[in-house]
């Protein structure tokens, strides 16, 4: 399952990427299709985020990884670093289910 | 300087944070349950960071091969655009290296691309260098984590199970151009939280990213910030 997985992402994405490379897009892309493919990969990511923040493990979230959330948010709109926010919300995470009782 | 000189002079920053993401993957995937042989498969053939993250969130959740493909399409779909502005670019060029060059493109190397041929230049090979520069290190970088990867012990207590959470947030945090793709991320991650809870999982992420974006057609034209 996970290699079929793997050989299907990996010919959907050369696809993607080799189609206008290769024979080129008929005439100009209408705004509106380029806004939502613009808007698209992060609003996927977002989604992949969403629930691991909200319902981790199928619950709702006790607090720690809400927190961390917010704190990446705000080092990442701060700083402009990504590894930087990363660390900061892992060590966060961290913190907080040490010191909140499981 | 010759065009891949420049290629590497202008473009090692960006090069330095591709190695640290994909480090963190190798580590991530491999603490994830992943073999050593499907972590580096996916570095070398699938080749695009937040869609790899993607694919070890959704393996970990059990989630059926068509999902997973569909979510990678769907991350991946922004290169149609990309590689459609590269393509005057390549007019002279023959079909076979505009098929290895579509291989390589990444945002990184587009960004780097288009900012070399707005200067007025048309060499591709800085194009071609970079991107060649980052397949290697992406694909070397996955394989240090997942050497390392088993060394760090017990993820949970570490946080480590949130690191890709935490890359996924500051991806889309570092993105945010206008008010409206911050509305869109809340929007996505929301309705995925909701789908999620109520059973939904399956489907969740393909149908809230696919659905959240269709709001920029409803806001107002904003010049980006």
């Amino acid at each position: 399952m996970i290699w079929v997985a793997i050989a299907g992402s990996a010919i959907v994405t050369y696809v993607v990427r080799a189609f206008a490379l290769r024979v080129g897009l008929p005439g100009a892309v209408p705004r509106g299709v380029a806004r939502y493919l613009d808007a698209l990969p992060a609003a996927i990511i977002a989604a992949l985020a969403g629930p691991a923040v909200l319902v981790p493990d199928g619950a709702l979230t006790r607090g720690p990884e809400l927190a961390a959330a917010v704190a990446v948010v705000a080092i990442v709109a701060w700083r402009r670093n990504l590894l930087l926010g990363v660390l900061a919300g892992v060590a966060i995470v961290a913190l907080l289910r040490l010191v909140l009782p499981g | 300087m010759s065009p891949q000189r420049a290629a590497l002079a202008e473009g090692w920053p960006v090069l330095v944070s591709v190695v640290l993401v994909a480090i963190p993957f190798g580590i991530v995937a491999r603490q994830s349950g992943l073999t050593p042989a499907e972590i580096m498969a996916m570095s070398v053939f699938v080749f695009a960071g937040a869609a790899q993250f993607a694919m070890v969130r959704l393996f970990v959740a059990g989630t059926v091969w068509p999902i997973v493909v569909a979510t990678v399409f769907l991350i991946n779909l922004r290169h149609l655009l990309m590689a459609a502005a590269l393509r005057p670019h390549f007019a002279g060029v023959s079909a076979a290296r505009r098929m290895a060059a579509a291989f390589v493109l990444t945002d990184e190397a587009f960004a780097m691309a288009i900012g070399w041929f707005r200067r007025g230049r048309r060499e591709l090979r800085y194009y071609a260098s970079f991107a060649v520069a980052l397949y290697v290190l992406w694909v070397a970088a996955t394989a240090i984590g997942v050497l390392v990867g088993p060394s760090i012990g017990e993820p949970r207590r570490f946080g480590i199970d949130f690191a890709i959470t935490a890359t996924f947030i500051a991806i889309v945090a570092l993105g945010v151009r206008r008010r409206s793709d911050a509305v869109v991320a809340l929007v996505a991650a929301l309705a995925a939280a909701a789908l999620t809870s109520l059973g939904a999982s399956v489907v969740a992420v393909v149908t809230a990213g696919a659905v959240a974006p269709l709001l920029v057609l409803l806001a107002r034209d904003e010049p980006a910030a």
